[in-house]
Protein backbone atom coordinates (compact mmCIF):
# COMPACT_ATOMS: atom_id res chain seq x y z
CA UNK A 1 0.00 0.00 0.00
CA UNK A 2 1.36 3.45 -0.89
CA UNK A 3 1.12 6.49 1.36
CA UNK A 4 -0.72 9.62 0.28
CA UNK A 5 2.04 12.21 0.58
CA UNK A 6 -0.26 15.23 0.34
CA UNK A 7 -2.27 14.24 3.41
CA UNK A 8 -0.52 14.72 6.79
CA UNK A 9 -2.26 11.62 8.17
CA UNK A 10 -0.94 9.66 5.20
CA UNK A 11 2.63 10.13 6.43
CA UNK A 12 1.98 8.77 9.93
CA UNK A 13 3.35 7.18 11.99
CA UNK A 14 6.66 9.00 11.73
CA UNK A 15 9.95 7.30 12.52
CA UNK A 16 11.29 8.45 15.91
CA UNK A 17 14.30 10.14 14.28
CA UNK A 18 12.06 12.02 11.83
CA UNK A 19 9.64 13.04 14.59
CA UNK A 20 12.47 14.44 16.70
CA UNK A 21 14.02 16.30 13.76
CA UNK A 22 10.66 17.97 13.04
CA UNK A 23 10.23 18.72 16.73
CA UNK A 24 13.68 20.32 16.85
CA UNK A 25 12.84 22.49 13.84
CA UNK A 26 9.52 23.61 15.33
CA UNK A 27 11.38 26.25 17.37
CA UNK A 28 13.11 27.76 14.33
CA UNK A 29 15.69 27.21 11.61
CA UNK A 30 18.60 24.95 12.54
CA UNK A 31 21.65 23.47 10.82
CA UNK A 32 22.54 19.79 10.90
CA UNK A 33 24.69 19.75 14.01
CA UNK A 34 22.23 21.93 15.95
CA UNK A 35 19.44 19.48 15.04
CA UNK A 36 21.59 16.61 16.37
CA UNK A 37 22.21 18.42 19.65
CA UNK A 38 18.56 19.39 20.04
CA UNK A 39 17.40 15.80 19.45
CA UNK A 40 19.94 14.41 21.92
CA UNK A 41 18.77 16.98 24.47
CA UNK A 42 15.02 16.32 23.92
CA UNK A 43 15.45 12.60 24.30
CA UNK A 44 17.88 12.73 27.22
CA UNK A 45 20.57 11.21 25.00
CA UNK A 46 18.41 8.21 24.03
CA UNK A 47 18.41 9.16 20.36
CA UNK A 48 21.82 10.15 19.04
CA UNK A 49 21.60 10.79 15.33
CA UNK A 50 24.64 9.90 13.28
CA UNK A 51 25.53 11.95 10.17
CA UNK A 52 24.10 9.27 7.84
CA UNK A 53 20.78 8.98 9.70
CA UNK A 54 20.47 12.75 9.95
CA UNK A 55 21.12 13.55 6.29
CA UNK A 56 19.19 10.51 5.05
CA UNK A 57 16.17 11.78 7.01
CA UNK A 58 16.76 15.37 5.82
CA UNK A 59 16.88 14.17 2.21
CA UNK A 60 13.50 12.41 2.59
CA UNK A 61 11.95 15.32 4.51
CA UNK A 62 13.03 17.72 1.75
CA UNK A 63 11.60 15.48 -0.94
CA UNK A 64 8.30 15.12 0.98
CA UNK A 65 8.32 18.94 1.44
CA UNK A 66 8.10 18.75 5.21
CA UNK A 67 11.17 20.96 5.47
CA UNK A 68 12.95 23.39 3.15
CA UNK A 69 16.40 24.89 3.08
CA UNK A 70 16.22 28.31 4.75
CA UNK A 71 17.39 31.26 2.66
CA UNK A 72 18.66 33.37 5.49
CA UNK A 73 20.68 32.24 8.52
CA UNK A 74 19.86 33.35 12.08
CA UNK A 75 23.24 34.93 12.80
CA UNK A 76 25.42 35.21 9.68
CA UNK A 77 28.36 36.83 11.47
CA UNK A 78 28.77 34.12 14.06
CA UNK A 79 28.23 31.23 11.76
CA UNK A 80 30.05 29.17 9.15
CA UNK A 81 28.49 30.29 5.88
CA UNK A 82 28.86 26.82 4.37
CA UNK A 83 26.28 25.40 6.75
CA UNK A 84 22.80 24.82 5.44
CA UNK A 85 19.87 25.73 7.66
CA UNK A 86 16.58 23.88 7.49
CA UNK A 87 13.09 25.19 8.12
CA UNK A 88 9.82 23.43 8.91
CA UNK A 89 7.20 24.08 6.19
CA UNK A 90 3.49 24.64 6.90
CA UNK A 91 2.88 21.10 5.68
CA UNK A 92 5.66 19.82 7.96
CA UNK A 93 4.01 21.63 10.86
CA UNK A 94 0.67 19.97 10.06
CA UNK A 95 2.34 16.55 9.90
CA UNK A 96 4.10 17.18 13.21
CA UNK A 97 0.84 18.25 14.89
CA UNK A 98 -0.95 15.20 13.48
CA UNK A 99 1.79 12.94 14.89
CA UNK A 100 1.60 14.65 18.29
CA UNK A 101 -2.20 14.12 18.30
CA UNK A 102 -1.66 10.46 17.39
CA UNK A 103 0.84 10.01 20.24
CA UNK A 104 -1.49 11.86 22.66
CA UNK A 105 -4.27 9.41 21.83
CA UNK A 106 -1.90 6.51 22.55
CA UNK A 107 -0.96 8.08 25.85
CA UNK A 108 -4.66 8.51 26.71
CA UNK A 109 -5.25 4.83 25.96
CA UNK A 110 -2.29 3.87 28.16
CA UNK A 111 -3.67 6.09 30.94
CA UNK A 112 -7.07 4.46 30.56
CA UNK A 113 -5.40 1.09 31.06
CA UNK A 114 -3.57 2.50 34.11
CA UNK A 115 -0.20 1.79 32.54
CA UNK A 116 0.82 5.35 33.32
CA UNK A 117 -0.74 7.78 35.81
CA UNK A 118 -3.12 10.49 34.60
CA UNK A 119 -1.66 14.02 34.80
CA UNK A 120 -2.84 16.05 37.79
CA UNK A 121 -4.69 19.28 36.95
CA UNK B 1 41.54 15.56 13.95
CA UNK B 2 42.67 15.74 10.31
CA UNK B 3 43.38 12.00 10.24
CA UNK B 4 39.94 11.25 11.68
CA UNK B 5 38.28 13.58 9.17
CA UNK B 6 40.20 12.03 6.29
CA UNK B 7 39.18 8.57 7.45
CA UNK B 8 35.55 9.67 7.69
CA UNK B 9 35.74 11.02 4.12
CA UNK B 10 36.95 7.57 3.01
CA UNK B 11 34.01 5.95 4.81
CA UNK B 12 31.61 8.29 3.02
CA UNK B 13 32.66 6.70 -0.28
CA UNK B 14 30.32 3.83 0.68
CA UNK B 15 27.28 6.07 0.01
CA UNK B 16 25.80 6.47 -3.48
CA UNK B 17 27.47 9.18 -5.54
CA UNK B 18 24.36 11.32 -5.77
CA UNK B 19 23.89 11.30 -1.98
CA UNK B 20 27.56 12.22 -1.47
CA UNK B 21 27.35 15.01 -4.00
CA UNK B 22 24.41 16.50 -2.11
CA UNK B 23 25.42 15.98 1.54
CA UNK B 24 29.11 15.04 1.82
CA UNK B 25 30.30 18.53 2.74
CA UNK B 26 27.67 18.93 5.43
CA UNK B 27 28.23 15.44 6.80
CA UNK B 28 31.94 16.20 7.16
CA UNK B 29 31.10 19.49 8.93
CA UNK B 30 28.79 17.65 11.32
CA UNK B 31 31.42 14.98 11.88
CA UNK B 32 33.97 17.69 12.69
CA UNK B 33 31.57 19.30 15.18
CA UNK B 34 30.83 15.95 16.83
CA UNK B 35 34.52 15.11 17.01
CA UNK B 36 35.39 18.47 18.56
CA UNK B 37 32.56 18.14 21.09
CA UNK B 38 33.56 14.61 22.07
CA UNK B 39 37.36 15.00 21.93
CA UNK B 40 37.80 16.57 25.41
CA UNK B 41 36.12 13.50 26.89
CA UNK B 42 38.24 11.12 24.82
CA UNK B 43 39.85 8.30 26.65
CA UNK B 44 40.33 4.79 25.27
CA UNK B 45 36.65 3.95 25.81
CA UNK B 46 35.41 7.33 24.62
CA UNK B 47 37.22 7.03 21.30
CA UNK B 48 35.89 3.55 20.66
CA UNK B 49 32.34 4.62 21.59
CA UNK B 50 32.55 7.55 19.17
CA UNK B 51 33.77 5.43 16.26
CA UNK B 52 31.31 2.62 17.07
CA UNK B 53 28.50 5.18 16.78
CA UNK B 54 29.88 6.39 13.44
CA UNK B 55 30.28 2.82 12.09
CA UNK B 56 26.83 1.70 13.24
CA UNK B 57 25.29 4.74 11.62
CA UNK B 58 27.14 3.94 8.41
CA UNK B 59 26.13 0.26 8.43
CA UNK B 60 22.47 1.19 8.96
CA UNK B 61 22.22 3.97 6.41
CA UNK B 62 24.46 2.95 3.48
CA UNK B 63 22.27 -0.01 2.34
CA UNK B 64 19.17 2.16 2.72
CA UNK B 65 20.56 4.92 0.50
CA UNK B 66 21.71 2.40 -2.11
CA UNK B 67 18.31 0.73 -2.06
CA UNK B 68 16.53 4.06 -2.59
CA UNK B 69 18.99 5.00 -5.31
CA UNK B 70 18.37 1.68 -7.05
CA UNK B 71 14.60 2.26 -6.80
CA UNK B 72 15.00 5.65 -8.48
CA UNK B 73 17.10 4.13 -11.26
CA UNK B 74 14.60 1.33 -11.94
CA UNK B 75 11.76 3.90 -12.05
CA UNK B 76 13.82 5.91 -14.54
CA UNK B 77 14.39 2.76 -16.63
CA UNK B 78 10.68 1.92 -16.46
CA UNK B 79 9.77 5.42 -17.70
CA UNK B 80 12.39 5.18 -20.42
CA UNK B 81 11.01 1.83 -21.61
CA UNK B 82 7.45 3.20 -21.55
CA UNK B 83 8.45 6.26 -23.60
CA UNK B 84 10.34 4.10 -26.09
CA UNK B 85 7.34 1.76 -26.39
CA UNK B 86 4.98 4.70 -27.07
CA UNK B 87 7.30 6.21 -29.69
CA UNK B 88 7.92 2.86 -31.41
CA UNK B 89 4.16 2.13 -31.40
CA UNK B 90 3.32 5.48 -33.03
CA UNK B 91 6.19 5.15 -35.52
CA UNK B 92 5.00 1.62 -36.42
CA UNK B 93 1.42 2.82 -37.07
CA UNK B 94 2.74 5.66 -39.26
CA UNK B 95 5.09 3.35 -41.19
CA UNK B 96 2.33 0.73 -41.75
CA UNK B 97 -0.06 3.44 -43.00
CA UNK B 98 2.64 4.88 -45.27
CA UNK B 99 3.64 1.49 -46.70
CA UNK B 100 -0.02 0.56 -47.23
CA UNK B 101 -0.68 3.85 -49.01
CA UNK B 102 2.42 3.55 -51.23
CA UNK B 103 1.56 -0.06 -52.10
CA UNK B 104 -2.07 0.82 -52.84
CA UNK B 105 -1.10 3.71 -55.13
CA UNK B 106 1.62 1.75 -56.91
CA UNK B 107 -0.52 -1.30 -57.58
CA UNK B 108 -3.79 0.63 -57.74
CA UNK B 109 -5.43 -1.52 -55.12
CA UNK B 110 -8.88 0.00 -54.94
CA UNK B 111 -9.69 -1.36 -51.47
CA UNK B 112 -6.63 0.48 -50.09
CA UNK B 113 -7.13 3.61 -52.18
CA UNK B 114 -10.63 4.07 -50.75
CA UNK B 115 -8.87 4.85 -47.47
CA UNK B 116 -5.95 6.52 -49.24
CA UNK B 117 -6.78 10.08 -48.28
CA UNK B 118 -7.49 9.10 -44.71
CA UNK B 119 -4.15 7.26 -44.54
CA UNK B 120 -2.44 10.34 -45.93
CA UNK B 121 -3.93 12.52 -43.19
CA UNK B 122 -3.16 9.87 -40.62
CA UNK B 123 0.55 9.86 -41.52
CA UNK B 124 0.91 13.65 -41.70
CA UNK B 125 -1.01 14.40 -38.52
CA UNK B 126 0.56 11.37 -36.78
CA UNK B 127 4.15 12.51 -37.34
CA UNK B 128 3.54 16.12 -36.28
CA UNK B 129 1.00 15.41 -33.53
CA UNK B 130 2.86 12.61 -31.77
CA UNK B 131 6.07 14.60 -31.72
CA UNK B 132 4.30 17.61 -30.16
CA UNK B 133 2.42 15.39 -27.65
CA UNK B 134 5.62 13.61 -26.61
CA UNK B 135 7.47 16.89 -26.03
CA UNK B 136 4.58 18.54 -24.17
CA UNK B 137 4.09 15.50 -21.92
CA UNK B 138 7.80 15.64 -21.05
CA UNK B 139 8.08 19.36 -20.38
CA UNK B 140 4.67 20.24 -18.88
CA UNK B 141 2.54 18.81 -16.11
CA UNK B 142 -0.76 18.84 -18.02
CA UNK B 143 -2.87 15.72 -18.36
CA UNK B 144 -1.38 13.69 -21.29
CA UNK B 145 -4.82 12.84 -22.69
CA UNK B 146 -5.81 16.51 -22.67
CA UNK B 147 -2.54 17.37 -24.41
CA UNK B 148 -3.29 14.73 -27.06
CA UNK B 149 -6.87 16.03 -27.51
CA UNK B 150 -5.80 19.63 -28.15
CA UNK B 151 -2.71 18.76 -30.18
CA UNK B 152 -4.53 16.40 -32.55
CA UNK B 153 -7.42 18.82 -32.80
CA UNK B 154 -5.01 21.53 -33.98
CA UNK B 155 -2.77 19.37 -36.22
CA UNK B 156 -5.86 17.93 -37.95
CA UNK B 157 -8.08 21.00 -38.04
CA UNK B 158 -5.45 23.38 -39.46
CA UNK B 159 -4.52 21.30 -42.56
CA UNK B 160 -8.16 20.26 -43.00
CA UNK B 161 -9.33 23.89 -43.20
CA UNK B 162 -6.32 25.11 -45.25
CA UNK B 163 -6.54 22.22 -47.75
CA UNK B 164 -10.32 22.52 -48.03
CA UNK B 165 -10.09 26.26 -48.82
CA UNK B 166 -7.11 25.84 -51.17
CA UNK B 167 -8.57 22.90 -53.10
CA UNK B 168 -11.93 24.62 -53.54
CA UNK B 169 -10.14 27.69 -55.00
CA UNK B 170 -7.80 25.70 -57.25
CA UNK B 171 -10.35 23.26 -58.61
CA UNK B 172 -14.11 23.74 -58.52
CA UNK B 173 -14.54 19.95 -58.88
CA UNK B 174 -12.71 19.24 -55.61
CA UNK B 175 -14.62 18.08 -52.55
CA UNK B 176 -13.68 20.09 -49.43
CA UNK B 177 -16.02 17.91 -47.37
CA UNK B 178 -13.90 14.85 -48.15
CA UNK B 179 -10.76 16.64 -46.95
CA UNK B 180 -12.44 17.54 -43.69
CA UNK B 181 -13.69 13.97 -43.26
CA UNK B 182 -10.24 12.40 -43.75
CA UNK B 183 -8.72 14.68 -41.13
CA UNK B 184 -11.65 13.99 -38.82
CA UNK B 185 -10.92 10.26 -39.22
CA UNK B 186 -7.26 10.91 -38.45
CA UNK B 187 -8.25 12.94 -35.34
CA UNK B 188 -10.54 10.20 -34.03
CA UNK B 189 -7.95 7.51 -34.77
CA UNK B 190 -5.04 9.21 -32.98
CA UNK B 191 -7.14 10.36 -30.06
CA UNK B 192 -8.43 6.78 -29.74
CA UNK B 193 -4.86 5.47 -29.68
CA UNK B 194 -3.89 7.96 -26.96
CA UNK B 195 -7.04 7.18 -24.99
CA UNK B 196 -6.23 3.45 -25.06
CA UNK B 197 -2.65 4.24 -24.01
CA UNK B 198 -3.94 6.34 -21.08
CA UNK B 199 -6.28 3.52 -20.02
CA UNK B 200 -3.41 1.03 -20.13
CA UNK B 201 -1.19 3.40 -18.12
CA UNK B 202 -3.90 3.86 -15.49
CA UNK B 203 -4.36 0.11 -15.27
CA UNK B 204 -0.62 -0.35 -14.75
CA UNK B 205 -0.49 2.36 -12.07
CA UNK B 206 -3.38 0.88 -10.12
CA UNK B 207 -2.16 -2.71 -10.42
CA UNK B 208 -0.56 -3.93 -7.18
CA UNK B 209 3.19 -4.24 -7.53
CA UNK B 210 5.50 -6.43 -5.52
CA UNK B 211 7.55 -4.97 -2.75
CA UNK B 212 5.21 -2.12 -1.87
Amino acid sequence: MTRDKSDPEGLLPLRPSVFHILLALSDGDLHGYAIMQEVAEHTGGQIKLGPGTLYGAIKRLLSDRLIVEADERPDPELDDERRRYYRLTDFGQRVLKAEVRRISKMVAVAQGKRLIPKPRN
Amino acid sequence: MFKAERFFRVLLLAYPRQFRREYEREMVTVFRDCYRATAPRFRALGVSAFWTHIFLDLVQTVPKEHFENFGRKSLFMKNLKRDALALIGCAAIIVVAFVLLTYGRKHEVSSILIFGYALDALVTAGVAGNLVVFLLVKITRFNPLRIALWTFLIVNAVPAVVLAIMSSRLSPASRPGATVIRYAVSFVFWLGIHWMWAQWQNGERLAPSNGQ
